[in-house]
């Protein structure tokens, strides 16, 4: 997904937008961002500064600067909960623990190159139980026992799932034992950065109440989501962009360091 | 020969791109060339028999498909990738190899090289794992069998005086080195991290006196020039495994960064050490070849045989020279990088983060798997750490 988050120079959100990021590659960024623009009823040349991150960050013509996520979700977060100390993100692609000590990153960990843990296990794994991906965690809840699933592999797991419904074991049941399975993966990885509250859940992955009741089970702790956790990236993004475009002013700097067109994406050079 | 006309960086731009051309013309014109595993099978005794000195390496940028029939998948992949360009034949000029217990595997590999290559000769060096004295001596004793296996398949005597002389031209080669590194002190670099490794695996792939000219081209080439490195944001000190391809170091270089010094055997840990000259040179190339290469491969302690042990000051024995290095080369972050599955380097990882923190020098741990293509998930890992050390 591309999510774009438009900030005035206040900080006040004008636009937040999550549109598709496409299957070719990243085509679809500056639709997204003409959209946000639209919505906002804002021209492109009245942006100041723009910020991209995520994976395509480096795809992104119409950017000033490329920040990583790891650095636009901590700060993002930290808006949003000021007393945040570790912030979980489980997106699509992979799962990062945050260390985060008066609003900034000082430390993370990532997963490595592979799905178990991640969004992408439960979108593998939705199409063998028959489920849309945003009925998985009402559908947890209805759960009489946790169905342990023993593999950290994603087509290991799968394998596993297929079996149990053989066997008729309950989808509910199936379905909490996959919470539960990201869950201890990703505590295992963030136990690295030593787990302080408060702790923020973020990424698509928390706006499954599943997910969220298995970490704070996992974690004995209290985990806060945001209101849109999609979004805390892109956020977080814009208000360091803002930050940026404000100390280049401040510093009578100007505030672009190269033209901005509002292009399709460039792609990595193929050797 | 109007490819070896060629000079400085285009040169050795050129040698890491095709390594064995050199070592094939020499080849024709008659003289031998050995390929060697590692660090430890001494060069200065392949270069008194004026042998050709040829490190074996891996090729990040070849997928490994014959090593896989001889191999299982879960080893050390840079192993792998050796011993698949082996099997593809690309190592088929070599007259012999010296392989040696370099690591575990690199013990392993040995047996593998010799079954599925057959080189027409061979030698094992028994390299001891430790750096007291009577592993030194049994290293000599190693290093005196190695020379008599190759004075036996050259039909040559070596005499003291060509060993000196071959020490003296190995050490000319390695005070070049160091006056290349010096040329990363400034800010920006004179040299990239990623222009090192092309000049270093290039000096891995031609005659040590061969190596020193093209260094000394390179050397006043980058004083000269004007379009050198940028000044970036960072300077990083890089330690870990055998790095011998750049893309791992241009992905860093790519992000904010300079690789401004490094610590891994395809650089300072292989040139670094002098020997000192001896009367029996085979004293002062066992030290330096057991005891001054400092590789995780070797067990090094503060106090042999202490039982109670000052673990920082175990760690300042073991690592203090990284902090000498951040110093003089002024790097304000190290990257700890591994191949994954090394086992040396990853044991060696939890006490060197230890001493990293203890002296306040952010650091951040990434493994890959020895693979081009593989590389760009640790992008956001080394830009993410560039962007919390500020």
């Amino acid at each position: 997904m591309t999510k774009v988050v438009i900030l005035d120079g206040d900080g006040k959100t004008l636009s937040a937008l999550i549109g598709p990021t496409g299957p070719e590659h990243r085509r679809l960024a500056n639709k997204v961002m003409a959209d946000a623009l639209a919505r906002a009823n804002l021209a492109f040349s009245e942006i100041s500064y723009v910020v991209a991150t995520g994976y395509g960050r480096i795809n992104v013509p119409f950017a000033d600067r490329q920040i990583t996520e790891l650095t636009c979700h901590a700060k993002g977060i930290a808006s949003l909960f000021p007393a945040v100390r570790t912030a979980i993100d489980i997106g699509g692609q992979d799962a990062k623990g945050l260390k985060i000590r008066n609003g900034k990153l000082v430390d993370f960990v990532m997963n490595d190159r592979c799905a178990a843990g991640t969004g992408r296990f439960l979108d593998v794994l939705v199409g063998t139980l028959g489920l849309r991906i945003d009925e998985l965690g009402e559908i947890s809840l209805k759960a009489t026992q946790k169905l342990p699933i023993s593999s950290v592999c994603t087509v290991f797991a799968q394998m596993e799932i297929m079996a149990c419904l053989s066997e008729g074991t309950p989808l509910p049941d199936i379905v909490a034992g996959l919470h539960d399975a990201i869950a201890n993966r990703v505590v295992k990885m963030i136990k690295k950065l030593k787990i302080e509250p408060d702790v923020v859940f973020t990424g698509g992955v928390a706006k499954n109440i599943g997910v969220v009741n298995a970490l704070q089970e996992t974690l004995g702790l209290n985990v806060s989501v945001p209101a849109e956790p999609l979004l805390t990236g892109a956020l977080g993004a814009a208000l360091l962009g803002r930050e940026l475009a404000l100390k280049a002013l401040a510093e009578g700097k100007p505030v672009h360091e190269k033209e901005l067109r509002l292009d399709e994406p460039t792609f990595f050079k193929v050797k | 020969m109007t490819v070896k006309e060629k000079k400085g960086l285009v040169r050795a731009k050129e040698l890491y791109q095709d390594r064995s051309q050199r070592a094939k013309e020499l080849k024709a014109e008659g003289k031998k060339v050995m390929g060697y595993f590692c660090l430890y099978p001494v060069l200065e005794i392949f270069t008194a028999f004026d042998i050709v000195p040829f490190r074996i390496l891996g090729d990040m940028g070849e997928p490994i498909t014959k090593a896989d029939s001889c191999l299982p998948t879960i080893v050390c992949p840079f192993i792998r990738s050796a011993l698949d360009l082996g099997l593809k034949g690309r190592y088929d000029f070599f007259d012999g190899v010296v392989m040696c217990h370099s690591c575990e595997v690199g013990e392993k590999a040995a047996h593998i090289w010799r079954i599925y290559m057959d080189p027409s000769y061979y030698h094992f060096l028994d390299t001891p794992h430790t750096v007291h004295a009577p592993a030194q001596q049994q290293f000599k004793g190693q290093l005196e069998d190695y020379q008599k296996t190759l004075e036996a398949f050259t039909g040559k005597k070596l005499s003291a005086g060509k060993l000196q002389e071959a020490v003296a031209t190995c050490n000319k080669q390695r005070v070049l080195v160091r006056e290349l590194y010096d040329l990363r002190k400034s800010d920006p670099p004179l040299i990239s991290g990623t222009e090192i490794i092309e000049v270093m695996v290039a000096l891995m792939s031609i005659p040590v006196a061969e190596g020193s000219d093209l260094l000394q081209q390179v050397i006043s080439e980058v004083k000269e020039r004007t379009d050198g490195p940028q000044k970036k944001p960072h300077r990083l000190l890089l330690w870990g495994t055998v790095i011998d391809n750049t893309a791992l170091v241009e992905m860093i270089e790519n992000v904010g960064a300079n690789v401004v010094m490094d610590d891994t055997c395809v650089g300072s840990r292989a040139y670094f050490p002098m020997v000192e000259p001896t009367d029996n040179p085979l004293d002062g190339l066992s030290r330096r070849y057991l005891v001054d290469i400092k590789c995780p491969r070797t067990f090094h302690e503060a106090a042999y045989g202490d039982t109670k042990k000052d673990y920082i000051k175990d760690l300042e024995y073991r690592f203090g020279y990284l902090k000498d290095f951040a110093k003089e080369w002024n790097a304000d972050g190290v990257i700890l990088q591994s191949i994954r599955y090394c086992d040396i380097h990853g044991y060696d990882t939890p006490g060197l983060q230890d001493y990293l923190n203890h002296i306040g020098l952010p650091n951040i741990y990434i493994e890959h798997d020895y693979s081009e293509g593989a590389l760009a998930p640790l992008r956001t890992r080394v830009q993410g750490f560039l962007e919390l050390i500020g």
